[in-house]
């Protein structure tokens, strides 16, 4: 080997040298960093493990007191159960019909116009970032209690959820058949309902299926602030210390979210 | 029946995408275009279509100047001219008849056909067309499960659909294989004699253009190299579409 090549491969071996030792340093004050951030979760929120554990006393004698579930309220519980699936279905039902056309117009492949676009994103965007238990909370105070403002609350909600998930779904949707059918001179509904529709309804009904799971779970949430349901009745059972009754409930909400899971998986599967 | 004379396209970046192009397809008559990537075959079928609004030129079909009309009446215009690409681009969840059938959609504006419905008439002339392409048996069947030629033929019937008298076909056979290309080919060439339409196909497949091509339009740079029935095409004319700019 020349000096001239002996000396060139002695300083790329220092420079790998010094470049190693960095990415070391790099990735030791990275998760010292990571391990900074986790201790700090600790004393934010005033983690007391000790007090879990002299606590459960407290806990298993809620648990005791809460065996055997209340079987006699099962027929009293029946309505305000058939009323959070319901809160959760109209939620639904209202958020594809709102969030539908909206899609569209939130969709860059399909919107008439930019200005259309923005506030379609814009509404989009403004509905699923408030959250439904402040829309039930706003909806409370408009209509008053029980299960319509639930409803609504879900509604609107869904409106953003839903909306962000058609116009991803239209956006990303095959285009070519859809120019086929605008060549052969097919109007605008007419490739809608043809075309786009055939198109994109499996992907819809999945993700308002989807929906509908979570709109369940969260309206058994809503009855906490008021708007109906067995959110609400649990709310009173435990306010009444009626741990046999809030048991019950326990039990008929594991059953609803369980049922409403599994039906809703079978449906996407089978669409899929 | 499908007469092009200037045509011209120029790109907002200054590209000439198209020069001075003019061809000629009486019904009837299968024209191939061919010519390299890039040569302008498909900006000129745009062009035709009015998918891309040429510069300068004029598009005939029959007494119908294209380029001079807009909005309804280009659509109606265009209810004429149907089209195939190199993909069905069929609807792959509905049913083979029902895709035949939506290409007769320009036709029927009623409640039935916008609520996703088609006319029980237009669905029993599907019945037929795909008697024409040899899909019979396939009708209820979902587009989704056709082969690449199966598929290509049901295009063609949702062309046929539409009741054109000019068809274009932007490179039809490119995804498929040797044997069902020449059955699509043969299909063109019987359409276009049977059914007395003006069949313009863009090819890369010489082969193919020499067995069923009336007349072959090379095309270079955006400018027509030659137009010439398919026996007087030599192969050092085709080889020079072929060839790079610089060679």
């Amino acid at each position: 080997m020349s000096l001239v090549a002996r000396q060139q491969a002695d300083a790329s071996r220092a420079a790998g040298g010094w470049g190693g030792a960095i990415t070391i340093a790099i990735r030791f004050v990275l998760i010292l960093l990571g391990i900074a951030v986790a201790i700090q979760t600790f004393i934010v929120v005033e983690a007391r493990p000790q007090d879990l554990i002299t606590g459960i006393h407290g806990m298993a004698d809620l648990i005791w007191r809460a065996i055997p579930p209340d079987f006699s309220k099962l027929p009293a519980a029946f309505w305000p159960t058939l009323q959070t699936v319901d809160i959760a279905l109209f939620g639904t039902l209202v958020g594809i019909i709102i969030a539908l056309p909206l899609a569209l117009l939130a969709a860059a492949n399909m919107t008439p116009s930019r200005v259309a676009y923005y506030a379609a994103r814009a509404i989009i965007g403004f509905t699923r970032a408030v959250p439904d238990l402040v829309w039930a909370l706003l909806f409370v105070t408009a209509v008053g209690l029980g299960p319509f403002p639930g409803g609504l609350a879900l509604g609107v909600h869904s409106v953003g959820m839903l909306g962000r998930l058609f116009a991803e779904t239209i956006e990303q949707m095959d285009m070519a058949p859809i120019q086929a059918l605008q060549l052969t001179g097919a109007r605008r509904l007419q490739v809608f309902s043809h075309g786009i529709i055939p198109i994109i309804l499996p992907s819809l009904l999945g993700i308002s299926l989807y929906r509908l799971d979570e709109n369940i779970r969260s309206s058994l949430v809503l009855g906490f602030v008021g708007a109906g349901g067995i959110g609400f009745q649990l709310l009173t059972a435990m306010n009444l210390f009626q741990y046999q009754e809030v048991s019950l409930l326990l039990i008929i909400i594991f059953i609803v979210v369980l049922t409403a899971e599994r039906i809703s998986a079978a449906l996407r599967e089978r669409l899929a | 029946m499908l007469r092009v004379c200037g045509l011209s396209l120029r790109y907002p970046n200054g590209k000439l995408a198209l020069s001075d192009f003019a061809l000629t397809v009486e019904a009837g008559e299968l024209v191939v275009v061919l010519g390299g990537n890039g040569s302008g075959k498909s900006t000129l079928l745009k062009c035709i279509t009015r998918t891309l609004k040429p510069s300068a030129g004029e598009v005939w079909l029959g007494d119908t100047n294209l380029c001079a009309l807009e909005g309804e009446k280009l659509r109606r215009a265009r209810l004429e001219l149907a089209m195939i690409w190199q993909h069905a681009s069929l609807v792959g969840r509905r049913s083979v008849l029902t895709n035949v059938a939506t290409g007769a959609l320009g036709r029927h504006f009623t409640l039935r056909t916008v609520f996703g419905r088609l006319p029980r008439c237009e669905l029993e002339a599907a019945r037929g067309l795909l008697g024409d392409v040899g899909l019979a048996n396939l009708a209820e069947q979902r587009a989704s499960t056709l082969s690449g030629g199966q598929a290509q033929r049901v295009a063609i019937a949702r062309s046929l659909a539409q009741r054109p008298r000019v068809l274009l076909a932007d490179e039809p056979v490119a995804s498929l294989d040797p044997e069902a290309s020449e059955e699509i080919m043969r299909l063109l060439q019987r359409l276009a004699r049977s059914e007395r339409l003006a069949v313009l196909c863009v090819l890369h497949q010489v082969e193919l253009a020499y067995s069923y091509a009336d007349r072959v339009i090379g095309i270079r740079g955006g400018c027509i190299a030659f137009d010439l029935p398919r026996g007087e095409v030599s192969r050092e004319a085709v080889r020079g579409l072929y060839m790079s700019e610089a060679a």
